[in-house]
């Protein structure tokens, strides 16, 4: 959707400048988590022989791939100041209607799969008539939506998810294509088509603005209401798609299968130098943070260490990661991201 | 304003358990005064074994003579042992006769449970286990998965080899006796190596995700232990090729299959499926049903259930929903894989078959069958089924396969 011409006057062509201020800063965050992400594969080699190979490689991108494309939407709706606790809720009703309503005998598998993304997509769209129209947080609503999606499910289920993947999900996540694994081909596909709606398009720009200042948006003639509603509905979508490849990979689904991609969704976008107030932030970032935190993990994983050193190390990592992108962010363009936010008057939930 | 927002959240709080009070108080069928109050009270819903132990006890509960001695009711009260406490209170205050019940923590339980007790209310655990110890548990956790299927791999990779331990959820009493019971068993070969440890919850999602991982890291293993989420390890294996190694798991369906898959036969996969069988629920609430009917006299015990064991070459296909000679799989397309399989006994729970199982209906023309009348007591597992108890010296001890290695 984008917006018309009409609706982009003055106002945004300080958002642009703002962008174009900004490359700088968030390139050398992609850059700064690419190396650290290239040096911890190279680096793990210490921790195992085998690892640093193609294989770990091809590890670490087919289980980041869930995260990647699940955090895709919440990108998007951090971008616009807002935030999607319905993750966990979407992401398993596309996992478990994948596997429910089509099954390895890939039933209407056609009609079936885009309606289970068009429910996700409902879904989120309800989010955001909720955050826009009747004014609850985006915090609280999304929350709400999760349980309401979650507690369906039970009752629809009974608790027993049944069937099992669909051939073409299967063929995603485990085939190739001439040589080249599907995963990696979906992955730079997903990431080039995201790149473009969010950095290319009207709509894409259209959410900066709305992120930076919702009341500048307004003016500008930005249609607020469709650019929200939008939004969440993309992350419906996204969520939904990422629990589906889930099933897709583990040939099945559970109630609980989206609980542990909340956090690290969030964690990726602000990894890749997103502002949690919403306003700035890029895909290519988030698809930087992603491998990032799927590699930290996988590294972790080969060093043998007891569950809860584990979960202290990859915190620790991550909070650092955080630290350093910041001092380095706020050194590049001191203060400026924070003046804006001031004289924006905006408090962001 | 933090006393305030505290003050708003203490009188939801109040509300909602008053209100949740006033349902489970609401009088129940007063116009059939002779049945038996029964509440089912789960931790949580959204995995295969915990709906499959509610559909059998569902289905029990409706096949004669029970369809018209007992009053069902089902709560389920999530991960939080708070809710489970006041599900308990409620169940006591409604009148409960008999609670059977998965209780989310061995101890958290205890106060509840003691005052239900002296309210003649009887509780019986299946799978978990509460230390309080007026209830009755029934449970496998006592019958040594944990030792006999480290064993069983040991014996299957000669004494030698780099293994991987695929754990439950950290923190658990269940997991923590598994693993130690394991863990005594590959102690005694100094040529098996636990090159990873990691957990999957339980989950085949998580279980496949972290044994990619730990492929990517030590693609020698030779071997793999694992706890339920066994389909989804089993998976990770299967997904990069080559050799397969023998792998000891519990009894979901997937897994089972697995050893019927002619290209993974081809590939050399071997192992044993045992572990958590739903089918405890069942003979629990048939052991409750012949104690509050008279028909069994009974003190408050710990009761074991019998290690289901199947190695790869015993594992056979039901035709159909049918269990019938022998078969203990079922056909993909009829369960997930993570469906656990020992739904059936054909001496403790003859009445129930698959649909029971997945559907909570009672099969056609079925009676429920009396139990044997002896039962195996379970051995006190400290911080398991007592609280104040030591352990037998032969704690470990192997019940259902012998070792073919000598170890230290």
């Amino acid at each position: 959707m984008n917006a018309s011409p009409e609706t982009l006057p003055s106002a945004l062509a300080v958002v642009d400048q703002r962008a174009a201020a900004k490359t700088n800063p968030e390139t050398v965050t992609a850059i700064m988590l690419l190396l650290a992400t290239v040096l911890l594969i190279f680096g793990s080699k210490l921790i195992s022989p085998a690892l640093g190979s193609w294989e770990q490689v091809l590890t670490i991108l087919t289980l980041g791939s869930f995260l990647l494309v699940a955090a895709f939407g919440q990108g998007l709706v951090i971008l616009t100041g807002g935030l999607d606790l319905s993750v966990p809720g979407t992401f398993m009703l596309g996992g478990v209607l994948s596997a429910a309503w089509i099954g390895s005998g890939d039933v209407h598998l056609w009609f079936f799969l885009p309606t289970i993304l068009l429910l996700g997509g409902v879904v989120g769209a309800a989010n955001g008539l909720g955050v826009v129209l009747l004014k609850v947080p985006p915090f609280i609503m999304t929350m709400g939506m999760s349980i309401i999606v979650g507690s369906i499910a039970l009752g629809y289920t009974g608790g027993s998810t049944l069937g099992a993947a669909p051939t073409l999900l299967k063929a995603l996540m485990k085939g190739d294509t001439l040589g080249v694994p599907n995963i990696v081909l979906l992955i730079l596909v997903f990431s080039i088509a995201g790149w473009l709606l969010q950095s290319r398009t009207h709509f894409g720009r259209n959410l900066y603005a709305v992120g930076c200042s919702p009341a500048a948006a307004r003016i500008a003639g930005i249609p607020i209401t469709r650019t929200l509603v939008l939004v969440y509905a993309l992350s419906g979508i996204a969520s939904a798609f990422a629990g589906a490849l889930l099933t897709g990979y583990s040939n099945g689904a559970t109630l609980r299968m989206g609980d542990a991609y909340l956090l690290p969704t969030v964690a990726a976008v602000i990894l890749g130098g997103a502002s949690i107030l919403g306003g700035s932030g890029s895909f290519i970032n988030t698809l930087c943070g992603v491998l990032f935190l799927s590699t930290v993990e996988s590294v972790i994983a080969a060093t043998g260490l007891d569950q809860g050193w584990r979960l202290i190390i990859s915190g620790t990592i991550i909070v650092l990661a955080i630290l350093i992108q910041q001092a380095q962010a706020s050194g590049a363009r001191p203060g400026l991201s924070r003046l804006f936010k001031r004289s924006s008057g905006q408090p962001k939930s | 304003m933090i006393q305030s927002m505290t003050r708003r959240w203490h009188a939801l709080a109040l509300t909602l358990t008053i209100a949740a009070g006033a349902v489970f108080m609401a009088p129940v069928h007063a116009d059939e005064p002779k049945k038996f109050k029964i509440y089912l009270s789960l931790s949580y819903s959204g995995n295969n074994w915990m709906s499959e132990t509610a559909n059998i006890i569902k289905a029990l509960a409706k096949t004669p003579p029970y369809d018209k001695l007992v009053d069902l009711k089902e709560v389920i009260s999530g991960t939080d042992p708070q809710a489970q406490i006041a599900a308990y209170e409620s169940m006591i205050d409604a009148g409960a006769d008999g609670v059977i019940s998965f209780p989310i923590s061995p101890t958290a339980l205890n106060r509840v449970v003691k005052r239900g007790c002296e309210r003649g209310v009887k509780f019986f655990m299946y799978d978990s286990t509460v230390t309080e110890s007026c209830a009755y548990n029934v449970s496998y956790i006592s019958a040594g998965f944990g030792e006999n299927t480290a064993q069983a791999l040991v014996n299957e990779l000669g004494g030698k080899g780099k293994i991987f331990m695929v754990r439950g959820v950290p923190g658990t009493s269940v997991d923590k006796r598994h693993a130690d019971g394991a863990k005594a068993i590959f102690a005694k070969y100094p040529g098996i190596e636990v090159v990873s440890e990691y957990y999957g919850m339980w989950d085949d999602r998580i279980a496949q995700q972290e044994t990619a991982k730990a492929l990517a890291a030590h693609p020698d293993v030779d071997g793999i232990w694992s706890e339920l989420g066994e389909a989804g390890t089993l998976n990770a294996v299967a997904d990069r090729g080559g050799k397969m190694v023998p792998i000891v798991g519990e009894n979901m369906n997937g897994f089972r299959l697995g050893f019927l898959n002619p290209d993974y036969q081809k590939r050399g996969l071997q192992g044993v499926s045992s572990g958590s069988p739903p089918a405890t629920a069942g003979y629990a609430f048939k052991l409750m049903m012949e104690i509050l009917t008279g028909k069994r006299k009974q003190e408050p015990v710990s009761i074991e259930y019998p290690l289901p064991w199947a190695t790869s070459e015993q594992i056979k296909l039901c035709n159909g929903s049918k269990i019938e000679n022998g078969c203990n799989v079922f056909d993909a397309s009829l369960v997930p894989q993570g469906f656990s399989t020992v739904i059936h006994d054909d001496v403790l729970l003859p009445e129930i078959d698959l649909r029971a199982a997945l559907e909570g209906k009672p099969v056609d023309g079925m009676t429920i069958q009396p139990l044997p009348a002896a039962i195996h007591q379970a051995p006190p597992e400290p911080g398991i089924n007592c609280q104040r108890c030591e352990a037998p010296a032969d704690h470990y001890k192997l019940t259902v396969v012998q070792p073919t290695v000598a170890g230290q």
